[in-house]
C-alpha cells in the first residue's frame, strides 16, 4: 500500500485542515482517556489507548429506531456527518470492521450505517503494547483504515488504505513528501502483544478453572459496555402521556452477562447461572463468532479487564486451563 | 369501558414517593385523562375507599393503623403497587429492626403502644404485591410508565440489571476503583445511575438484584478498607431486610445467595 511522509511538526497543520472539513474526533486525557470531540489539537494524547471504546459514535447507546402512532411509523432522518476519527488503534479499527460485518454485511442496519458512512478512520499504529492488558497480537487483526500513521522516530509514516484515505491524501498533499518507504507485515507486529496462547479452547467448555473467573464476577456488565466490538441490544416503547397510541420505539446497549438478557416470557432466563453468562461472553468473542465470520470477534484491547471491577483476566485464565480427564 | 379506578395511598413514609407523582407536572393532566383518578389524599379532599383497578402505595408497615389501611386497600383494589423504598424493602425506617430499643425509643413522637407488636416492615411482608416501582425517591417516569402500560395493558418489566448497567453507559468511571463503597453492582437499576452521575457512590435504594454476588461485594468493601459495621450499616440503610442472609454471608457461612423483590427465593450455604 502507498505510503506518504508526514513531518511531525506538520502533524498539528494535518489535524487543522482536518478540522476545517470534518469534526474530528481523537483520544482526550480527562479523568480516563475517551475519544472526544477535538478542539485544539495540541489536546490529542497518544500516550494510551482510550479507556471508553469507539463504537458509541456508530452503535449509540440509546437511539430511536422509529416513532410510531397507531398503525402509522415513522422512521426518523438519518443524517450522516462527515466526521474525522483519530488515533484509533489496530484493535479499534479491527473491532470497527467487526462491527460494520454484523451491521452492514450481515444485516443492514440503517442507523449504524449512516453513522458510519460519512466517517474517515485515521490510525495511529501501537509502537509497543501500552497497556499490560494487550492482546491483540494473539488474534487475527487485518488492515482496515483510511489512514494509518506510524510513529518512526524522526518522521511519521502514513499508510493510505482505502480510496476514502487516497482522497485525504491528495486533499492534504502540500502537507505530506514523497518517501521510498514501505510499511512490512513484520513492522505491524506489536512486541507485547500476545500474551493469549493460541489453543483450541472448545475443549475447555467444562473446565474447572472457569470458576476462578466467576466467583470474582458481579455480573455488572462493564466488560461489554467498555467492549469495542460488542454488539447486543435491547429494544423497548415509550408512548406518550397524551396518547398512549403514540410513541417511539428505542434500543439500548445490552449485554450478555444480565440474567435480563435471556429472560422470556414466563420469566424463563435460559442463562441463569453466572458461569453459563461468564463463559457465553468468552466464547462469543473468541468462539462463536468466527463459526460464522472465519475471525474472532474479540480483537484483545484488554477494555473489559481494565475495566472489570475486580480485573478478571480471562486471558489469565486460558492461558493456565490445562485438559482435565472426565 | 370507562377508565380504570387508581388510587395514591401513603402509610408511613415521607411523602417524597407521592410528590414524585405530582412532579410529572407537565403530564399530570393527561394522567388525569387517562385513568379515573379516584383517591390520593395526599393532594384530594373527596376519596372514596372502594373498588379500585390499582392502587400504588408509598410508605412502610410501622404500626397497627398502618396495617388495617393496607389490608383494606389490598381488599379493594384488583393490584396494589409498592412505590418507593420503604414499601418496597422497608427502606431507613426498617433500620429499627436491626437496632436496640433503647437506641431509638427517646426518638419517637408515638406511643410505644401502637407500634410494639407491630416490626417495621415492607408491604409485601403482610400482603400480596404485584408490581414494585423501588427508590428513594422512584424514579417519576417510572411512575408515569407504569401507568401508561397500566392503561395499555403492558405493565413494563421492573428493571433488574445491576446500576452499573446504566452507570457504563453514562460513561462513568468505576467508583470503586477510587475506593469508594459503591452497592451499585448488587443494586437493581433503572435509576439512569443517577447517584453516580452526581460523583455519589450507590446506597442501594433500589433493593438488591436477582443475582447479586453478595459475598464478592462484601469481599469488595473489606478489600476497600472498610469494617463490618460499616458494610453492616450501609447494605441495611434501604434494603435490610431483603438481605436476610447478610449476617451468614459476612461470617463466610453462605456464599451464593439469591433474592428476588419479593424476598429471599432460593438460599444456598
Ligand atoms: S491491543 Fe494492540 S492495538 Fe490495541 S492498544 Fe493494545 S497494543 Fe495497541
Ligand atoms: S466487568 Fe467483570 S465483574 Fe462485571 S460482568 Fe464483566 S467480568 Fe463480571
Ligand atoms: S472481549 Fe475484551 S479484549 Fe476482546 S475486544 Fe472486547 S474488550 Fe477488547
Ligand atoms: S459477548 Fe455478549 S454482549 Fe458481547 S456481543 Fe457477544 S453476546 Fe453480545
Ligand atoms: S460506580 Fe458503582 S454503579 Fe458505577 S460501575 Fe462502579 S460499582 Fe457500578
Amino acid at each position: 500500500m502507498e505510503v506518504l511522509l508526514l513531518k511531525k511538526e506538520r502533524l498539528n497543520g494535518f489535524i487543522e485542515k482536518l478540522q476545517q472539513d470534518f469534526e474530528v474526533i481523537a483520544p482526550l486525557k480527562g479523568d480516563v482517556i475517551r475519544f472526544l470531540p477535538l478542539k485544539n489539537p495540541d489536546d490529542i494524547f497518544l500516550g494510551k489507548n482510550a479507556y471508553f471504546p469507539i463504537k458509541e459514535y456508530f452503535f449509540k447507546k440509546n437511539e430511536v429506531l422509529f416513532q410510531f402512532n397507531g398503525t402509522k411509523i415513522i422512521v426518523p432522518e438519518l443524517p450522516s456527518k462527515k466526521r474525522a476519527f483519530f488515533g484509533l488503534r489496530r484493535c479499534d479499527l479491527n473491532a470497527i470492521k467487526h462491527q460494520d460485518m454484523v451491521f452492514m454485511n450481515d444485516i443492514h442496519d440503517p442507523y449504524y450505517t449512516a453513522a458510519r458512512k460519512d466517517s474517515y478512520l485515521i490510525g495511529y499504529h501501537c509502537n509497543t503494547a501500552p497497556s499490560p492488558y494487550c492482546f491483540c497480537g494473539s488474534l487475527e487483526l487485518a488492515d482496515y483504515f483510511d489512514l494509518m500513521v506510524y510513529d518512526k522516530k524522526d518522521d511519521f509514516l502514513v499508510e493510505i488504505g482505502s480510496s476514502k484515505g487516497k482522497g485525504m491524501a491528495k486533499k492534504y498533499a502540500s502537507l505530506f513528501s514523497k518517501t521510498s518507504k514501505k510499511i512490512s507485515e513484520e513492522e505491524k507486529k506489536i512486541p507485547g502483544s500476545d500474551r493469549l496462547e493460541k489453543k483450541d479452547i472448545s475443549l475447555f467448555y467444562n473446565n474447572s478453572d472457569w470458576k476462578k473467573g466467576t466467583d470474582l464476577c458481579l455480573s455488572c456488565g462493564a466488560c461489554t459496555a467498555l467492549c469495542p466490538t460488542c454488539y447486543c441490544f435491547e429494544t423497548h416503547d415509550e408512548v406518550k402521556t397524551s396518547n398512549i397510541n403514540e410513541g417511539e420505539r428505542k434500543r439500548n446497549w445490552s449485554s450478555c452477562q444480565l440474567q435480563e438478557f435471556t429472560r422470556v416470557a414466563g420469566e424463563h432466563v435460559y442463562r441463569k447461572d453466572r458461569e453459563e453468562r461468564f463463559k457465553h461472553r468468552i466464547f462469543h468473542q473468541l468462539e462463536y463468532f468466527k463459526e460464522k465470520h472465519k475471525v474472532p470477534l474479540c480483537v484483545g484491547c484488554g477494555r473489559c479487564i481494565e475495566g472489570c471491577p475486580t480485573r478478571i483476566d480471562f486471558v489469565d485464565i486460558l492461558n493456565n486451563m490445562k485438559v482435565e480427564n472426565g | 369501558m370507562g377508565k380504570l379506578k387508581v388510587g395514591v395511598y401513603g402509610i408511613t413514609g415521607c411523602a417524597g414517593c407521592q410528590l414524585s407523582v405530582i412532579f410529572n407536572e407537565d403530564e399530570i393532566l393527561d394522567i388525569v385523562e387517562l385513568v379515573d383518578l379516584r383517591a390520593f389524599p395526599f393532594i384530594k379532599e373527596v376519596n372514596p375507599e372502594e373498588e379500585f383497578d390499582c392502587v400504588i402505595v408509598e410508605g412502610l408497615v410501622a404500626d397497627r393503623g398502618d396495617l388495617k389501611t393496607l389490608k383494606m386497600l389490598r381488599r379493594n383494589s384488583k393490584m396494589l403497587v409498592s412505590l418507593g423504598a420503604c414499601a418496597c424493602t422497608g427502606c431507613v425506617p426498617a433500620y429499627r429492626s436491626f437496632t436496640l430499643k433503647e437506641n431509638y425509643e427517646h426518638l419517637l413522637y408515638r406511643k410505644m403502644e401502637e407500634i410494639k407488636d407491630v416490626e417495621p416492615t415492607p408491604l409485601d411482608a403482610h400482603i400480596l404485591v404485584d408490581h414494585y416501582i423501588p427508590g428513594c425517591p422512584p424514579e417519576k417516569k417510572e411512575i408515569l410508565s407504569f401507568i401508561k402500560g397500566l392503561v395499555r395493558g403492558s405493565i413494563p418489566r421492573p428493571y433488574q440489571s445491576p446500576v452499573c448497567v446504566e452507570c457504563r453507559q453514562n460513561g462513568n468511571t468505576c467508583l470503586l476503583d477510587q475506593g469508594k463503597p459503591c452497592l451499585g453492582p448488587i443494586t437493581a437499576g433503572g435509576c439512569h445511575a443517577v447517584c453516580i452521575n452526581g460523583g455519589f457512590e450507590c446506597w442501594g435504594c433500589r433493593g438488591p438484584t436477582e443475582d447479586m454476588n453478595l459475598d464478592l461485594m462484601v469481599r469488595m468493601l473489606r478489600d476497600r478498607g472498610f469494617d463490618d459495621k460499616f458494610i453492616n450499616d450501609r447494605l441495611r440503610t434501604f434494603a435490610g431486610l431483603k438481605l436476610p442472609m447478610l449476617e451468614k454471608v459476612m461470617s463466610g457461612k453462605a456464599h451464593k445467595t439469591e433474592t428476588t423483590f419479593r424476598g429471599v427465593r432460593v438460599f444456598y450455604e
